[in-house]
C-alpha cells in the first residue's frame, strides 16, 4: 500500500517505512515513560513515608491524592479536566496573550494529532478491506476521498497552531525577560515545534503546487513527507519523555493530583 | 568497575512530587509573585522556577536516562549545598502555589525538599537547627518554661478545667504576644463562653519542625501532635479555638496527615467563631475604634486553607472601623516575611519583605495594619519599625475585636 500516494513510483513512500518509523518512535516514548515512572517511583506513596522504589508508586499516590480531600479548591475530576486541563484556565487568569498562544498550540496540536490519526484509521481499513477482498466501503472511506475531506480543516488547525507558534516565538525573541531567561530546554521545544510546522506546510505546499510549496518541483513532496512525518514522530512521540515535551503528559497529572491547584 | 552512587536521594519527596519537577513549564508568573525573590534583589537562585530546575537536573543526573545506562553523574556539594540554602530562603507563603499554571504543590515540595536535606545533613538553615532541642527541652521554641504559658493570666481570667471549647493559645501568643491571647480569653469570658485550655500540658504546634523539613527527626512532631491530640480529648473539647494561623494550619492539615488519623475535634480560628456570633447578634459592641485599618492575611490562614472572608466581616462589624484593602489581598496577598523558618534563619530577609508588605499597607493611607496572627504581627512590626513609619499601628484583628467590647488590656505584659 502507498502512503502519500500518486506522486512518483520512484519516491513514494510506502506504508511500511512509516510503520516502521511510528513503532521505533512509539517504542522509544514507550521506554522513556518507563524510565520516567521508575524515576518519579523513587518517590513515597505518602508525605514522609520511605521512598517506595515501585514502578506502581506514582500511580498510587497520584490516585491517593486525587481521592483525598482539599482544603482549598476541593474541586471534581471533572471541573479540573474540563476547565484547567482543556481549557487551560490557570493560565487564562494568569495572561490572556499567554493563554491566546499556549491553547492555539495546545488546540492546532491535538486536532492535527486526532485528524492524523483518523487518517492512518482510513489508512488501515483500506489496506484491511483489500486483504479481505471487501470493496463495499462507503466513498469517504478511501484514502484519496478522505484526505481530501480533511484538506480543509488540516489548513485551519495548521494556521491556528503557526499562529501561537509565531506568538511564541516572538516572546522568546524580543520580549527582554522571556529572553533572558530561556534556556536550551525551553528552546528545543520550540525550534522542534517550528520545524515540524513547517515542514508540513512546505510538504504539503509542494504536493498541491500551493503557496508553501514554493514552487519547488513536485517530486520533492514525497521526500519532504517523509521529512516531515519522521521529525513529527522522533519529536512528538519518541522526544516527550526526554525533553520539555513531557510537560504535555506531566502538567495534566499534576491538575489532577492537586485538584486544580491552589 | 562499580557504578558511583547518586548524589541526591528521594528521602521525603512523594511519587507525585517527584513527577511535578516535570511539569514546570517555565512560565516564570512564580518569579513574579515571589516576596523573597523580590526582597533579595532578585536573586535567580531565589526563583522559584530555578529550584524545580535545579533539582530536576539532581533527579536526572542521579537517575535520568542517561544515569540508568552510565552511572549516576556526581552534583558537586557545594551546588547542593548552594541549593540548600536557597531553598530555605523561601517563607513557604504558598504564593508561587497560587499563580503555577501547572498547578504544583510547591509549600509541599519546598517543605519536602527541606525534610530531604535535612536527612542528607545539608539542612536545616543557621538557628533553625535549634528548634528540635528548643522544643524537645521546653515544648516551645522560646527556651521559655511551659508553665509560663497561661500561669500569667490576671485573675479575672476564667478558664475551665474541661469545656466543650478549648482554646489552644499557641507558643507566640502565650510566651511572647501576650496581649492576644489576654484578649481572647476575656473577650471568651464577655460573652459567656465556658473554654478550657492546656496549660503547661500544650506542645509547640510543629509548625516550626515541618516548615523547616525536621518533622521527620525522632518523630518529634508526630509525638507532639498526637499528645496535643490526647491533651485535648482529655479536656472534654469538641471544638479547637486558635488565634494563631501557624498552629491553626498545623493542627487543620498537618496533624492529620502526621498521625494518620482524623482530628477528634473540629478546628476553628477565633475570626470564623465571632464571624458567626456576629452574624446571630451575640456579640455587643461598647466601644468605636475610629480608625481607617487595613488587613493582612496570614498566608496560614488565607492561601493555604482559604479562610478570607471571616477576619474581614469581623473588622467590618467593628464600630468607627474603615476597612481599607491593600493592593495584593487575599489569594494574591504578599506574605509578612516571618514564616518557612526565615525569622528565625534568615532575619534580614525576613525583614526586607515585612517593609516591602507595610509599604503596601502604608500605600492604602491606613492608620492600622491588622492581621490574624501573631507571628505576622511581629514581623509586621519589625517592619514597620525598620523603615520608620511609626505612625502605623500594628495589631491583632482579635484584639481589636477586644477592645471594641469594652476590654481593658492594658495590663497585658508585652
Amino acid at each position: 500500500m502507498d502512503y502519500f500516494a500518486g506522486v512518483s513510483d520512484a519516491l513514494r513512500l510506502t506504508f511500511v517505512q512509516v510503520m516502521i518509523m511510528a513503532s521505533l518512535s512509539i517504542g522509544i516514548f514507550i521506554i522513556g515513560m518507563y524510565i520516567n515512572l521508575k524515576k518519579w517511583g523513587m518517590g513515597s506513596t505518602g508525605y514522609g513515608q520511605q521512598p517506595s522504589g515501585s514502578i506502581l508508586a506514582f500511580p498510587t499516590m497520584l490516585a491517593k491524592q486525587m481521592s483525598e480531600h482539599a482544603h482549598v479548591h476541593n474541586q471534581s475530576v471533572l471541573e479540573t479536566f474540563v476547565l484547567d486541563i482543556l481549557f487551560q484556565r490557570r493560565i487564562l487568569r494568569r495572561s490572556p496573550l499567554r493563554w491566546f498562544m499556549h491553547f492555539t498550540i495546545f488546540f492546532g496540536w491535538m486536532a492535527l494529532f486526532v485528524l492524523s490519526l483518523a487518517m492512518f484509521a482510513v489508512e488501515m481499513v483500506h489496506l484491511i478491506s483489500e486483504r479481505l477482498g471487501v470493496h463495499a466501503l462507503p466513498e469517504f472511506l478511501y484514502p484519496e476521498v478522505f484526505r481530501e475531506l480533511l484538506a480543509v480543516p488540516n489548513d485551519i488547525f495548521s494556521y491556528i497552531l503557526l499562529t501561537g507558534i509565531i506568538i511564541a516565538i516572538y516572546r522568546r525573541l524580543f520580549v527582554a525577560k522571556v529572553r533572558e531567561s530561556t534556556i536550551a530546554y525551553d528552546s528545543v521545544l520550540l525550534i522542534g515545534l517550528t520545524v515540524i510546522t513547517i515542514t508540513g506546510f512546505i510538504a504539503d505546499g509542494i504536493r498541491t503546487g500551493r503557496f508553501w510549496g514554493f514552487d519547488m518541483p513536485v517530486e520533492w513532496a514525497p521526500p519532504m513527507a517523509l521529512f516531515h512525518v519522521v521529525i513529527s514522530l522522533l519529536f512528538c512521540i519518541a522526544y516527550i519523555p526526554f525533553s520539555k515535551y513531557i510537560h504535555m503528559i506531566a502538567i495534566p497529572l499534576a491538575l489532577l493530583a492537586n485538584k486544580g491547584g491552589e | 568497575m562499580a557504578k558511583r552512587k547518586p548524589s541526591v536521594n528521594t528521602e521525603n519527596l512523594t511519587a507525585v512530587q517527584l513527577m511535578e519537577l516535570d511539569s514546570c513549564s517555565r512560565c516564570g508568573e512564580c518569579v513574579n509573585w515571589c516576596p523573597t525573590y523580590d526582597a533579595a534583589g532578585q536573586d535567580p537562585g531565589l526563583a522559584p522556577r530555578d529550584k524545580i530546575l535545579r533539582w530536576r537536573e539532581f533527579m536526572n543526573k542521579s537517575y535520568g536516562l542517561r544515569a540508568r545506562l552510565f552511572g549516576p553523574k556526581e552534583i558537586p556539594e557545594e551546588d547542593i549545598e548552594k541549593f540548600k540554602d536557597d531553598v530555605y530562603k523561601c517563607t513557604t507563603c504558598g504564593m508561587c502555589a497560587t499563580v503555577c499554571e501547572s498547578a504544583i504543590n510547591t509549600v509541599e515540595l519546598w517543605e519536602s525538599m527541606r525534610a530531604n536535606l535535612v536527612k542528607r545533613g545539608n539542612g536545616p538553615f543557621g538557628k533553625q537547627g535549634a528548634f528540635l532541642k528548643l522544643i524537645g527541652q521546653y515544648k516551645n521554641p522560646y527556651m521559655e518554661d511551659n508553665k509560663n504559658r497561661v500561669n500569667w493570666f490576671p485573675k479575672d481570667v476564667k478558664v475551665e478545667d474541661k469545656a466543650e471549647i478549648l482554646y489552644f493559645g499557641g507558643c507566640t501568643a502565650e510566651l511572647k504576644q501576650r496581649k492576644l491571647a489576654l484578649a481572647t480569653a476575656r473577650l471568651l469570658n464577655k460573652l459567656g463562653i465556658k473554654f478550657t485550655m492546656l496549660g503547661e500540658d500544650e506542645i509547640c504546634c510543629g509548625s516550626a519542625l515541618i516548615r523547616t523539613g525536621q518533622y521527620f527527626i525522632n518523630d518529634t512532631a508526630k509525638v507532639n501532635a498526637q499528645k496535643n491530640i490526647d491533651n485535648i480529648k482529655a479536656k472534654g473539647a469538641k471544638t479547637v479555638l486558635y488565634a494563631c494561623a501557624g498552629c491553626y494550619r498545623a493542627s487543620l492539615i498537618d496533624w492529620p496527615r502526621l498521625t494518620g488519623q482524623k482530628l477528634p475535634f473540629k478546628v476553628v480560628h477565633i475570626t470564623q467563631f465571632l464571624q458567626e456570633l456576629i452574624e446571630k447578634g451575640d456579640i455587643k459592641w461598647e466601644k468605636s475604634i475610629d480608625k481607617k485599618v487595613t488587613y493582612h492575611d496570614p498566608c496560614h490562614l488565607g492561601r493555604h486553607v482559604g479562610v478570607f472572608e471571616p477576619p474581614r466581616a469581623v473588622l467590618k462589624a467593628i464600630p468607627g472601623i474603615e476597612l481599607v484593602e491593600m493592593d495584593r489581598i487575599e489569594e494574591n496577598q504578599r506574605c509578612c516575611g516571618a514564616g518557612g523558618g526565615v525569622k528565625a534563619g534568615v532575619p534580614d530577609l525576613a525583614l526586607g519583605v515585612a517593609s516591602t508588605r507595610v509599604e503596601d499597607a502604608l500605600a492604602t493611607k491606613a492608620d492600622l495594619l491588622s492581621s490574624a496572627c501573631p507571628f505576622c504581627k511581629r514581623n509586621l512590626s519589625d517592619g514597620r519599625d525598620a523603615i520608620g513609619a511609626k505612625q502605623l499601628e500594628v495589631e491583632d484583628v482579635v484584639v481589636l475585636a477586644a477592645q471594641a467590647m469594652g476590654i481593658d488590656l492594658s495590663d497585658s505584659p508585652e
